[in-house]
């Protein structure tokens, strides 16, 4: 099993534990990464809002370059890889549409057919390495411990560009690992909300409103951490929990992992290996409950 | 409470927004009351377009002859005239208000093909027209601040000195019965499709405004004049518009036959409405028929044409029928559409009651006579809903408030006490409401016989009979739309009565009439309109001569 | 078909709060829809059920409710496509409007974010003879937005309004497009210096979520996102909105990659915003996972293709 890898900005930049556990835990599952380190960034919405062909030029480049592989790509960000799905999808409904975008890539040697899959680590765990080989790995199951998912927008809408319409199970993707590692999966309205970071800059009260609301949410219904694989979300749910404390005046203490953190610690990767230390919110406790397992 | 106003417009469809919005520019003080909210309302379910005479090449002549020939020569030839030399500035003035025609190459409005019409008149928001224009109407209603009682539910008229002067009404929030006083009321409620199973109506359209306004004494015209439209889809009735056969779409039989060739070898399937419904149903019964359907093939027209002019077809047809209609025809049959008849009134909406005023389907000028082309409707609701909006103010700058208090409040407010305080014991509206559906669809449908309509007059008084002892589930207040189903069933036996009435009086063939037992149109006797008067617990008929200004009567093909 | 549906039910006269009753329909034709069964509930079983519906053509918005979690219109949905593997479909009231009985919710919020907009078209000058002469491509653009029917599904499931009833939401700012969009409008600089307000189009998240639930496909949000376009061309830039979107794209332009601490920084307007950051800055830094930022922001390889992209289509603007 073998991907073009591609990490995204927050993982390289503010969330190195993303790019570090992600490492772990595909090493130990046996999946062969090669990381295209010239891809630039998706736009993350951001810039296809504000020049479309733009951003889907940059996302066809990287395309390309997983193609130049023979490789099908993988993400590790909902954001990424729902801007990536939705370029895909118009370039590959438009054929003189991409045919245009392959001219601003020839420049570089480039050339996008149209045929990259694309794949968030998530879906690459679900659909490819698949439940029973991962639970073959488990070393430490999760036992009691109860796991709030919270997936983050773009891995799950615009569900007809994400093929949810032929695969309807990748609605309980996140439900159906944590309950594979053997945790119980937490049901809370929040799971599939905005987190509100995009708007953090532009309205803060709003923003940090909405991840109190959701953290709160699961902690009261007894959550012990929440899992994403958003690292955006992880961003505010993780990054900002303190101020969102204020914002839905709760006490909020909620561990939030990357999703590979949380499949690292079944699979009996050490914490510090998956960057469990650089989550915001303290993980020690959390951390303690592991080493029980 | 008790609410003041000049005018009082019940209903928010197209014909409601125009009237009031011409109230107010004549400086009426005009509310609106609707059972629903003002986007709501079924001028949203008028796909295909609106008629004006505006292309180069065409006149309102011309418009007028086809509208006059499309009734079978039943139409008044003064309002026919004064709907077709007024169309093209009502359209212009839409477009002004906002509505986003759609455009030619230049810029300009661009119009398609309509049955019934030999020119391309019909100007369209894609298949959308009636949404786009109703929604552009409640914008108005809310640039010019015009109060609106949402979610009301009128259960009678106002009289007094035999004027009509406001209505009371249930608040269906609250459960609370209200008065509105009004010198002028117009009557915009609608057509009454709920009285026929299957239809292609909306739930909302129960003849309210019929009944309330036959009920105080007006009466209603030409009610025999039921249009089936052509292609409906069978599993809800859903409509599938006119404008798919104006883009070149055919109908065709079980053998694959353009079938249409033999029943109107010049139109094909743009004849006129009733022509087509019956050569369907000609189909349908001689055995050329898929399990009571024909089908509509749009594949010819290309999956572009499909998904940008007919969208919500494509929709529609994939959502009730499973049916992608750039791939497959879609099985179609001819379902209850639309009633040419309603509250009789003059050209500017002044029913025979003073203070009372109508327009729209309710109403029946009658511009439509015994068959409605694609595209007017629309038309009649800016064009006589501002006529009637314009007249109404004038008679309420000269007309005084009613005396009314209380009093008469407490007389509805203790019919409805009763309703519901009856021990639910008794049958409940919903299924009675699916027998006088059927009942009409069955005998008062395409086509109609002595001894059908008979049957139908007799099922009806039965059922009246079994109305009076029925009894309401639900005993709430918030709500209640068991008691408004319970409502609007007492109104439409009362209109199902005069449809039948009507038809069987009408000894001939004519528009969408079709009577076996008397398959010819007959001028020596019925070029005339029929009218019925609520008298005590029976129906009084008569009848009123058609007006002609300049085309008689001739043979009518297509 | 046996239909099984779990509604939420609540009549503010006798109930204390929300309970869920089911009702076993059996023998229901296949191609049954939501509506269809609930109405067969209504007419045939429980008559106290509360609930709107009109035409059943999916065109007058009456019907819009939560099917399976998610708002949408009952007579569009047809029940073999939402059952659940135990054969249930749950059918609760739209969210973020108050419920009034059972299925009905209070519309007001809806109507008056709607009014909020200016929901009109106002022309200036003389009023032409015929219809104004305008290109049929921006009429039919408009068609996108003219298609909402107001059934409110986007604003019961839109995230931002769960949080802040004052956000104008999305139907209101779709409704908001289509007279910016309009060439016949006159007031469209006026439009856009109201929607750029706090409340406005710089509040939406862009979830999703009124693109997933929208019964018309009308996409709020894509016009909303529109909205921003034309606001900053028309010259409405200060605000972190623009600022956030301009120095994402310059980062990116750049070094091929976002540089974050930056872009957090720089979108802020004022120094107290600015401010606002510190803590979360200073965690970054005790967790030793300070994004590098300026000049240690180091270039992707190929950052220079990245650039000449940029260049290449930022001249077509």
């Amino acid at each position: 099993m073998k991907y073009a890898f591609y990490p995204g900005c927050v993982a390289k930049g503010g969330a190195p534990e993303l790019y570090q556990s992600t490492l772990a835990v595909t090493k130990a599952l046996g999946i062969e990464l090669v990381e295209l380190e010239g891809a630039a960034c998706t736009g993350a919405g951001v810039l296809s809002e504000r020049n479309p062909e733009l951003a889907d030029t940059l996302n066809a480049r990287t395309f390309a370059m997983a193609e130049r592989h023979g490789l099908p790509l993988m993400n590790i960000c909902s954001t990424c890889h729902g801007v990536m799905c939705q370029a895909n999808a118009r370039m590959q409904k438009d054929p003189a549409y991409l045919e245009r975008i392959n001219t601003h890539l020839a420049p570089e040697g480039l050339h996008y057919s149209g045929k990259t899959v694309v794949k968030h680590l998530l879906w690459v765990l679900m659909e490819d390495v698949g439940i029973d080989a991962i639970k073959a790995k488990i070393s430490k199951p999760l036992g009691d411990l109860k796991a709030a998912p919270f997936y983050g927008c773009y891995i799950v809408r615009p569900s007809w560009v994400l093929g949810y319409d032929e695969m309807p199970q990748r609605k309980r993707y996140l439900e159906d690992l944590i309950e594979a590692l053997g945790a119980e999966s937490v049901e809370y309205t929040g799971k599939d909300k905005c987190c509100g970071f995009p708007i953090l800059t532009m309205n803060r009260d709003n923003s940090l409103k909405m991840t109190g609301t959701h953290v709160l949410e699961a902690q009261d219904k007894g959550a012990d951490f929440m899992v994403t694989p958003c690292p955006l979300c992880h961003l505010n749910l993780d990054g900002s929990q303190v101020e969102a404390s204020d914002a839905v005046k709760a006490h909020l203490d909620m561990p939030v992992l990357h999703l590979p953190q949380l499949v690292g610690v079944a699979l009996g990767i050490e914490p510090k290996a998956l960057g469990l230390h650089k989550n915001m919110v303290n993980t020690r406790r959390l951390v303690e409950q592991f080493a029980k397992l | 409470m008790i609410f003041e106003h000049d005018v009082l417009v019940i209903g928010a469809g197209m014909a409601g927004l125009r009237s009031a919005i011409e109230a107010n520019r004549a400086g009426a003080d005009v509310a609106i009351l609707t059972k629903v909210y003002p986007v709501r309302s079924h001028t949203n379910a008028a796909q295909g377009g609106i008629n004006a005479a505006l292309g180069e090449g065409d006149s309102w002549e011309s418009h007028a002859y086809d509208t006059v020939k499309g009734s079978d020569f039943l139409g008044d030839q003064d309002a026919i005239e004064i709907l077709a030399q007024e169309a093209p500035s009502d359209i212009i003035e839409l477009e002004h208000m906002g509505v986003i025609f759609n455009r030619d190459e230049e810029g300009r409005l661009g119009s398609r093909n309509f049955g019934g019409a030999t020119h391309a008149r019909t100007y369209f928001v894609a298949d959308i027209t009636g949404q786009a224009m109703l929604h552009v109407g409640y914008e108005q209603i809310l640039k010019y601040k015009i109060p609106c009682y949402n979610e009301f539910f009128a259960t009678s008229l106002i009289l007094e000195g035999g004027e009509a002067k406001g209505c009371l009404a249930i608040e269906l929030r609250t459960g609370e019965m209200h008065m509105v006083k009004a010198k002028a009321v117009i009557m915009c409620t609608g057509g009454v499709g709920r009285a026929f199973e299957p239809s292609t109506n909306a739930l909302i359209c129960t003849g309210d405004g019929m009944a309330l306004a036959y009920q105080a004494g007006a009466p209603l015209m030409d009610m025999e004049m039921v249009q089936y439209h052509p292609t409906t889809l069978p599993s809800n009735g859903a409509l599938l518009t006119e404008g798919a056969r104006g883009e070149g779409a055919y109908l065709i039989n079980s053998l694959g036959e353009r079938f249409m060739q033999k029943y109107a070898p010049n139109m094909l399937e743009l004849a006129s409405r009733d022509v087509v419904s019956r050569s369907e149903q000609t189909e349908i019964n001689e055995g050329r028929g898929i399990n009571g359907c024909v089908l509509l093939d749009c594949r010819h027209l290309g999956e572009q044409v499909i998904r940008t002019k007919l969208s919500q077809i494509y929709d529609l047809a994939k959502d009730f029928s499973g049916i992608d209609l750039v791939k497959e025809p879609v099985p179609i049959r001819p379902g209850m559409h639309y009633i040419m008849g309603g509250i009789k009134t003059d050209v500017n909406g002044r029913t025979m009651l003073p203070g009372l005023f109508a327009a729209g389907e309710t109403a029946c000028i009658s511009l439509h006579g015994g068959n409605r082309l694609g595209a007017n409707s629309l038309l009649e609701l800016v064009v006589f809903g501002r006529r009637a909006g314009a007249a109404a103010a004038e008679h309420a700058a000269r007309s005084q408030h009613s005396g009314a208090g209380e009093k008469r409040l407490k007389q509805d407010d203790d019919t409805i006490r009763e309703l519901l305080g009856r021990e639910d014991k008794g049958e409940h509206a919903g299924p009675l409401r699916m027998e006088l559906g059927r009942t009409m669809h069955e005998n008062v449908g395409v086509y109609r016989t002595a001894e059908g309509l008979t049957k139908a007059i007799g099922l009806v008084a039965q059922l009246k009979e079994r109305y009076r002892r029925i009894s309401v589930g639900d005993k709430g207040q918030v709500f209640n739309t068991n008691l408004t189903a319970a409502l609007e069933l007492g109104n439409m036996l009362d209109v199902s009565e005069a449809i039948c009435r009507g038809s069987l009086m009408r000894e001939e063939s004519r528009g969408a009439q079709f009577r076996l037992d008397f398959p010819d149109r007959n001028d020596e006797q019925w070029l005339k309109h029929t009218l019925a008067y609520k008298d005590g617990d029976s129906v009084r008929m008569d009848t009123l001569p058609v007006k002609i200004t300049r085309w008689e009567p001739v043979k009518r093909t297509y | 078909m046996d239909v099984n549906l779990r509604v939420q039910r609540y009549d503010p006269a006798g109930d204390r709060k929300p309970y869920y009753e089911e009702y076993l329909l059996t023998g229901q034709p296949e191609g049954v829809t939501v509506l269809d069964a609930l109405i067969e509930v209504r007419e045939n079983v429980d008559e106290t059920l509360g609930m709107r519906c009109s035409c059943r053509s999916s065109i007058c918005g009456s019907c819009a409710m939560r099917i399976n979690g998610q708002a949408t219109l009952a007579c569009k949905t047809r029940v073999s496509s939402v059952a659940q593997p135990d054969g249930s479909v749950t059918v609760e009231p739209m969210g973020n409007m108050p419920v009034l009985k059972d299925l009905v919710v209070d519309f007001e919020i809806f109507w008056n974010k709607i009014n909020d907009i200016g929901p009109w078209l106002k022309t200036e000058g003389p009023v032409p003879e015929r219809e104004y002469i305008v290109d049929n491509e921006k009429m039919l653009n408009l068609i996108g937005t003219v298609g909402c029917i107001m059934c409110g599904a986007c604003v019961s499931d839109c995230t931002v309004l769960a949080a802040d009833p004052d956000f104008l939401g999305p139907a209101a700012l779709a409704k908001a497009y289509r007279f910016v969009g309009d060439p016949r409008d006159a007031h469209r600089e006026e439009r856009l210096a109201d929607y750029v307000k706090d409340g406005g189009i710089w509040d939406c998240t862009h979830c999703y979520y009124c693109v997933e639930v929208c019964p018309k496909g009308v996409a709020p949000m894509e016009w909303i996102l529109e909205l921003r376009r034309e606001a900053e061309a028309a010259g409405h830039t200060n605000h972190n909105g623009v600022r956030h979107s301009k120095v994402f794209a310059e980062s990116v332009k750049e070094a091929g990659w976002l540089d974050e601490a930056k872009l957090a920084m720089e979108s802020m307007g004022s120094l107290k915003e600015k401010l606002s950051l510190v803590p979360v800055g200073l965690r970054s830094l005790l967790h030793g996972k300070m994004p590098p930022t300026g000049p240690l922001h180091y270039k992707r390889p190929g950052a220079d293709h990245v650039k000449r992209i940029f260049e290449e289509l930022e001249a077509k603007e």
